[in-house]
């Protein structure tokens, strides 16, 4: 038998792409982070600080503030948000074996705003004791909630004997965002002016409000989303084969597709309560990981966080040059690149949607 | 050591599929399982893996099958669905890796090449799933069945492979090749459990026959047993006539044409 495989022909080998992959990656993502350092309104430079940190010069009081309570938290975030976007992305996507599934576009994504809209108008109602006890937790939290809500009530609706209706799926998913849209717009009624600004800023999608408290308001959960998710990698490979198939290959089906939910709602609920609506990364980044090394989960999930975050910090860089010195909402940059590429992905897979 | 089905009941909504349908599958047997469509077969099938809710028992090398994890199982049986959908495009070489999932074979890196190879595809190894022809991608998914419990005995326990309609879409070179390697993993000392619908290929290759009728056991034995006009007439529902060509003690199964 030996000597019959050895005349073979070689076998790529993907998974060593995707390793020289993360490595690359994490190389564009270190560069990107420059970029992001370098750029904004003043005109403070990242080599002269760093010249003048080296040569132990004291940095000037705007330097310290631009630096480190203006372009460090929003890099921050920009790591965070760019990363869970993506890996939620990737995971929905293993999650209802379908490439076309995210959270931003089949209603979960509103689910969590909704959630976070209520904690913004409602919160202030709440008992003191709730509010001192939840802190600035309070809207990723609620955020969190309404996506795992959504993605429950999205598998349940979509999901027949361990096959996902695409069809289904996304006309659930039209449906979740209407009634999400829907008592959002009620509740900016009841909002009172200092919300109502809240609200506005936040459901454009932009990274212009980060600060450090932001970044601990949603770091905690989407750290522990991404570790429970790169821990799914082996899951949602077996998933691809149905549900049957997995439990047949010995993974716990069950509870894989609970800690898959509850990290896709961890994740894309504490993006969206720190900054809004921002779209496509999640479809974009796996999609074309998949094309450059492969469906592998194992591999596709550590390298769509890093890939989302330097993509979602490159238009952060880009929302605010492209028409400085104002700036654009992040969320109108990562649209009018990734929807052009999701609509050449429908194109290419036509028969994806099929039922 | 055996797998043992009792009093399998399987009920879609109110409707059973299976209504109290027993088994004892040897090991070192291949045991095939026969009947018209929606008879219940893959129902049945679905209990033998654990994969449908159902009562009774089912017992798996001396162990009930309700008190193991999916991984225990894995690790003793490996299970080809009747169909499967593949959602992402992996390589032909990946997914029979994917039979590996469960650790038991993990290490063996060359398992999933030599079990390509054993049906037949080794040279397909770096084609796209997605691009197969039915057949091929049949036989892929049988390769990843074998890869997850490679060897027949492990341990001392035999290891069981419950293959849902192994050969219905292969061409008749394929039929036999899988045939053989599913009696020779038997010969081996593993389990085989088989549905099948091309009764005279099992008449050659089974050494027990199971045969559902609406959700029933209609007849279960030996090839020559249950391999008769009358219990393939009832069972059917139409005219079928069994003989016994050399070699002798396999039945041969001709339909009768009606209009002739
Ligand atoms: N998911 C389901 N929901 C409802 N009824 C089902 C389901 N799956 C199977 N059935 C019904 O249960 C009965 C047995 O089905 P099963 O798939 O076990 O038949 P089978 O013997 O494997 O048939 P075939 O030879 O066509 O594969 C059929 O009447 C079928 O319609
Ligand atoms: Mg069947």
């Amino acid at each position: 038998m030996a000597a019959v495989l050895e005349d073979l022909p070689a076998v790529p080998d993907r998974m060593a792409r995707a390793r020289a992959l993360h490595w690359g990656l994490a190389g564009l993502l270190v560069l990107a982070c420059i970029a992001s350092l370098e750029t904004g309104a003043t005109g403070v430079s990242l080599s002269g600080v760093a010249t003048r940190l080296v040569q132990g010069v004291e940095l000037t009081r705007t330097e310290r503030v631009v630096l480190y309570d203006i372009r460090l938290p929003r890099l921050a975030m920009g790591l965070l948000v760019g990363a869970a976007l993506a890996v939620s992305g990737a995971v929905m996507q293993g999650l209802f074996r379908n490439p076309l599934a995210d959270p931003g576009l089949v209603g979960v994504g509103a689910g969590a705003g909704l959630g976070a809209i209520l904690a913004i108008v409602l919160g202030a109602a709440l008992p003191g004791w709730l509010l001192g006890l939840t802190g600035n937790q309070l809207t990723p939290f609620a955020a969190f909630l309404g996506g795992w809500a959504s993605t429950l009530l999205l598998y349940r609706v979509s999901t027949r004997q361990g096959r996902t209706s695409v069809a289904t799926m996304l006309l659930a998913g039209i449906a979740l965002g209407a009634l999400a849209g829907a008592v959002s717009g009620i509740l900016v009624y009841v909002a009172d002016d200092r919300q109502l600004r809240d609200l506005t800023f936040w459901g454009l999608g932009s990274l212009a409000g980060a600060s450090w408290i932001k970044v601990l308001a949603a770091g905690p959960l989407i750290l522990l989303a991404l570790g429970a998710a790169f821990a799914l990698g082996r899951g949602l490979n077996g998933l691809a084969l149905g549900e049957a198939t997995a439990a047949h290959i010995g993974i716990d089906v069950q509870r894989m597709k609970s800690v898959a939910i509850l990290a896709v709602a961890a994740a894309t609920g504490a993006a969206v309560a720190v900054s809004g609506g921002i779209g496509f990364i999640g479809i974009v980044v796996p999609h074309l990981l998949r094309l450059a090394s492969g469906p592998d989960h194992r591999t596709l999930l550590p390298n769509a966080a890093l890939l989302g975050a330097t993509l979602l910090i490159l238009a952060d860089v880009i929302a605010r040059v492209a028409i400085a010195p104002a700036e654009l909402p992040i969320g109108i940059v990562t649209a009018i690149l990734g929807a052009p590429v999701f609509l050449w992905i429908l194109l290419k897979r036509r028969g994806l949607v099929a039922p | 050591m055996s797998l043992v089905a009792e009093e399998i009941r399987v009920a879609y909504g109110r409707r059973e599929a299976v209504r109290g349908v027993g088994l004892v599958a040897l090991a070192g047997h291949v045991t095939a399982i026969v009947g018209p469509n929606g008879s219940g077969k893959s129902t049945f099938l679905g209990a033998l893996t654990g994969s449908l809710p159902f009562r009774g028992t089912v017992i798996l090398n001396g162990r009930d099958i309700a008190t193991l994890k999916p991984w225990q199982q894995a690790a003793e049986r490996a299970v080809l669905p009747q169909a499967t959908h593949l959602a992402f495009p992996f390589t032909v070489i990946e997914v029979v890796r994917l039979g590996l999932q469960s650790g038991i074979a993990g290490a063996r890196s060359d398992v999933p090449m030599r079990a390509l190879a054993r049906v037949g595809l080794a040279h397909h190894a770096g084609r796209s799933f997605q691009d197969l022809s039915g057949g091929e991608a049949q036989r892929v998914m049988l390769a990843r069945v074998l890869a997850q419990v490679w060897e027949p005995v492990a341990e001392g326990r035999p290891r069981w492979l419950l293959l849902d309609e192994p050969v219905s879409s292969l061409d008749i070179a394929h039929q036999v090749q899988v045939m053989e390697i599913a009696r020779s993993f038997a010969r081996a000392g593993g389990g085989v459990v088989a549905v099948m619908h091309d009764l005279n290929l099992t008449a050659l290759h089974a050494d027990r026959i199971l045969v559902l009728c609406e959700g029933r056991r209609l007849a279960f034995g030996a090839p020559s047993e249950v391999l008769t006009s009358d219990i393939l007439s009832r069972a059917y529902g139409c005219n079928l006539g069994v003989s016994v060509p050399p070699p002798p003690g396999v039945p041969y199964v001709l339909p009768h044409a009606a209009s002739l």
